[in-house]
């Protein structure tokens, strides 16, 4: 008997792509012989859009790459700016912006969780990771003024200083955050048929993770301890205590299992950088037109997915000559069909969520 | 213990299914924005100066402005924000000296067309004359979205 | 309250006689009435058990579900009915159209045979049969084909591996579902539902049984796709599985099957293993109907509370679980009740 493989258009328009990927799968049966990855359905052109814009308006585009983690999105490209200008940021504006930008990482894990949950079959994990969401995003929207794409940072500083009311409301949000966590892992995690199904599934193994520069849980899920904010300490994040958290394997559960782990973390990060926030000026002096001197600066950020980098390069004028971004979703992905190969269709929704990519960040 | 895992999450969903529920009934209720929510646009006539710096501050070249010298003074005749642009990034509102151009709470900008979702803030003749008062004039209408429907001027992308 | 359907039964028959009709047309007459009765029935159950899924999962997951159609949203299954009818039926290039739009229509077929002998209530069955649990098992592996065929016909790579899975999916988990009831047919060495029921007088077969009732609900679940069985639709892998082309009232029918076999599931686990109408307690003030409707939409809570709190297990993971646990231990569970029963008669109690 003759058999055959045939391939499988996965997306653009498929539910658990998160967003318009595509992957055109050869299979046999029900088994992927060979996995396709494409990208660039969403692809806007913001880093050539940039080049149209003064300093400060590109602020805005970039929270429209990774729009699960906004403010992580700013905080690498105005970090760039002001390396390029050599502004020391002010204390206070950066104590507020390690609190947005781990309360965005929160969001952003909660939509990884909550989505996975919701690739592998458990729609209730999605609603309750969507339920506490809101209210994280409401602490943002207190904030910022907006709930998802905050273009809250400024070069040399943030918009506005954190008003009165978030205080407390931060405080309740921390204190409700690990009682959100152990319903995740009650519901999801420990559930015996999620761990059958991601437990041994997509194992990257540390060198691979390391040779096709994986960054963030999805690297540290195999066991690599690199995180930028222990690294390389940006920011105030050497006056933070707070742990990694490291898989095993590098398996999709692994890579599951750190996003929640990490939540607990940010919210300890938080928690301390709300004591430890000292009063003062949250933007630093910085000229009406900024016009950084001629040449290049790149910096990077630990953001939700992984590390991502900003390179200006400046020409002097007050519009930068060109932007690149690294983007941590789009440079994971670059594993994906090597990961994919041998298992089930399910298992490649399975790798691919366990990955979490953001569409917007993948495609720019 | 194998089950264990799945008792548990049987527990959790029976508990959730007798808690309080966290949704809001939105038509029939509806929250508070936040005091910095970035709602639809408000301009002071009165404030402003039309010296246009909100337009230039803008990334999507989403304002619009027409403006006539009146008396040694700018004044402003025009202004059409195309919200179908607009990014509610707030550099606009941020850039405004005199606190003219404003965020207010009103979310629902959602149009049946897509021309009508611009917003019209300021259209309105100059005053003829100097010697007549201003002062008449300027309690000029700020025309809300839904009067804007018809006269959104036809614009170049 | 005990006998009102079948008063209503007998006086309608009363009437056709007084009439002068045959007997031979009054029965016929009689069996039509009794499955007009049954698909209204189980229109009306499907289309509320579309609510009940709604509000149960909505309520799981701290929402509060449809809310704006009628009294508490009660409406909201009609709407969406009307808004389904009004669609239009797509038909996708290069499909086996017969079959296409046949299997919509056909899919309703094997419920509505499956409940002509489901006991309602006391002596509330349309037909009688003595070899009902054989006959019920027969239609009930129906279905497969049809889903089978709706994927097949679709033309479309996500219909057809659904198709597959539902054909490899129901196989087998048939197994299990019947080797499950064979150790409630030992002890009533029966195949008639009443006298099963009857048999349950004393004890309930969940109790004698409850190996073979988890088996059987595991099975069942699986047997109507439901979550953590859910391969055959699988809307994160394959879209839709067999219903991916399906459109308008041709979704709609697939759909409401669907609920249609969940209440199958749920009133043959009454039958079999919760005493069927029988009154537990000697409660038997409330009509034996209503207990047959309180038990089954008990069991289709538990199938509702398990939907949505579980992931779905991958598709070798549901063949390995159904051959290598499912079946041996229902073999298992045969064996140990035919030894229980040896020792029960050597006892002689």
């Amino acid at each position: 008997m003759k058999t055959q493989t045939y391939s499988l258009n996965l997306g653009p328009q498929h539910p658990s792509t998160h967003g318009v990927f595509r992957i055109i799968l050869e299979l046999d049966g029900e088994t992927v012989v060979k996995a396709t990855p494409v990208p660039g359905y969403l692809h806007r052109g913001i880093e050539k859009l940039a080049e149209a814009r003064t300093y400060t308006q590109v602020i805005p585009y970039t929270d429209r790459m990774d729009y699960l983690a906004g403010m992580l999105m700013n905080w690498g490209y105005v970090q760039a700016v002001e390396k390029l200008m050599g502004i020391e940021v002010p204390e206070r504006a950066e104590y507020i912006r390690v609190i947005v930008g781990e309360l965005s990482r929160i969001a952003s894990h909660m939509i990884a969780t909550g989505a996975y949950g919701g690739d592998i079959g458990a729609l209730t994990a999605f609603t309750y990771t969507f339920r506490d969401r809101e209210y994280c995003i409401d602490l943002l929207e207190m904030v910022s003024g907006s709930r998802m794409t905050f273009s809250y940072f400024r070069v040399g500083g943030v918009a506005d200083d954190l008003p009165g009311e978030f205080y407390p409301a931060a405080r309740k949000f921390l204190a409700d955050l690990p009682g959100m966590c152990d319903e995740y892992d009650g519901l999801i995690t420990g559930n015996e048929i999620f761990q059958a199904r991601t437990k041994h599934v997509g194992v990257i193994t540390p060198e691979m993770g390391i040779n096709y520069s994986l960054s963030g849980p999805t690297l540290r899920g195999s066991g690599v301890n690199y995180d930028l904010r222990k690294v390389r300490p940006y920011s105030v994040y050497d006056r933070l205590n707070f742990e990694v958290p490291l898989g095993k394997n590098g398996d999709c559960f692994d890579r599951f299992r750190i996003r929640i782990e990490e939540m607990r973390q940010c919210g300890k990060i938080i928690q301390q950088a709300l004591d430890q926030i000292p009063e003062g000026s949250i933007q630093a002096k910085v000229p009406k037109v900024i016009k950084p001197p001629v040449g290049d600066a790149y910096a990077e950020v630990e953001s939700s997915k992984g590390v991502y980098g900003c390179y200006l390069v400046s020409d002097g004028s007050p519009k930068p000559y060109r932007v690149h971004f690294r983007r941590p979703s789009f440079i994971n992905l670059g594993y994906l069909a090597k990961l994919c190969e041998g298992w089930k269709i399910a298992d490649v929704i399975a790798i691919l969520g366990s990955i979490d990519i953001v569409l917007g960040e993948v495609d720019c | 213990m194998f089950g264990q895992g799945l008792i548990k999450g049987l527990q959790i969903t029976w508990g959730r299914l007798l808690d309080k529920k966290h949704t809001v009934k939105y038509p029939y209720e509806k929250i508070e924005m936040f005091p910095r929510f970035h709602g639809r646009f408000e301009l002071d006539v009165e404030k402003c100066i039309a010296c246009g710096l909100c337009a230039n501050a803008c990334p999507n070249k989403v304002i619009e402005m027409e403006k006539e010298k009146v008396d040694k003074k700018q004044f402003l005749t025009k202004y059409v924000m195309r919200i179908e642009y607009c990014l509610f990034c707030g550099l606009c509102v941020e850039s405004c000296n005199k606190d003219a151009l404003k965020f207010t709470n009103v979310l629902d900008m959602n149009q049946y067309r897509r021309s009508w979702v611009r917003l019209s803030l300021v259209d309105r003749p100059a005053p003829e004359a100097a010697e007549e008062a201003p002062k008449e004039e300027t309690p000029a209408k700020t025309v809300k979205v839904e009067a804007a429907a018809g006269q959104a001027p036809v614009k170049e992308g | 309250m005990e006998n009102i359907f079948i008063g209503i039964a007998s006086s309608l028959r009363g009437f056709f006689s007084g009439l002068g009709v045959p007997d031979l047309y009054n029965d016929i007459i009689m069996l039509v009435v009794k499955l007009v009765s049954i698909l209204v029935f189980i229109l009306v159950n499907a289309l509320w058990l579309v609510y009940m899924e709604r509000r149960v999962c909505a309520f799981m997951q701290s929402r509060l579900g449809p809310i704006h159609v009628g009294p508490k949203g009660l409406l909201q299954s009609f709407a969406d009915i009307g808004k389904l009818l009004g669609k239009e039926i797509i038909l996708p290039k290069g499909i086996d159209l017969v079959v296409f739009l046949l299997m919509p229509v056909l899919i309703f077929v094997p419920p509505l045979l499956i409940y002509a002998v489901i006991p309602f209530g006391k002596d509330m069955v349309a037909v009688d049969m003595n070899i009902g649990v054989f006959y019920l098992l027969a239609v009930a592996s129906l279905s497969t084909i049809l889903f089978w065929a709706a994927g097949w016909s679709s033309n479309n790579k996500y219909s057809l591996i659904g198709g597959m899975r539902s054909v490899a999916q129901m196989v087998s988990y048939e197994l299990p579902l019947i080797l499950a009831l064979l150790g409630v047919i030992m002890l009533t060495g029966t195949l008639n539902i009443n006298q099963i029921v009857n048999a349950q007088n004393g004890i309930w077969f969940i109790l004698t049984q409850p190996i073979a009732f988890l088996i059987y609900f595991i099975a069942g679940v699986a047997e109507t796709n439901r979550t953590p069985f859910c391969l055959v639709e699988g809307e994160s892998e394959i879209i839709a599985g067999p219903y991916t082309e399906y459109s308008g009232m041709g979704f709609a029918m697939f759909f409401l099957a669907e609920y249609a076999n969940v209440m199958i599931i749920s009133a043959m686990c009454t039958v079999m293993f919760l005493g069927g109408w029988l009154a537990p307690f000697g409660l038997d003030f409330i009509p034996s109907w209503l207990w047959f409707f309180l038990k089954m939409y008990v069991m289709i809570f538990i199938f509702m509370w398990v939907r949505w709190t579980y992931p779905r297990i991958r598709v070798d993971q549901l063949m390995g679980f159904g051959w290598k646990v499912l079946v041996p231990l229902s073999l298992a569970n045969i064996f140990v009740t035919g030894v229980g029963m040896y020792i029960y008669r050597a006892i002689g109690w």
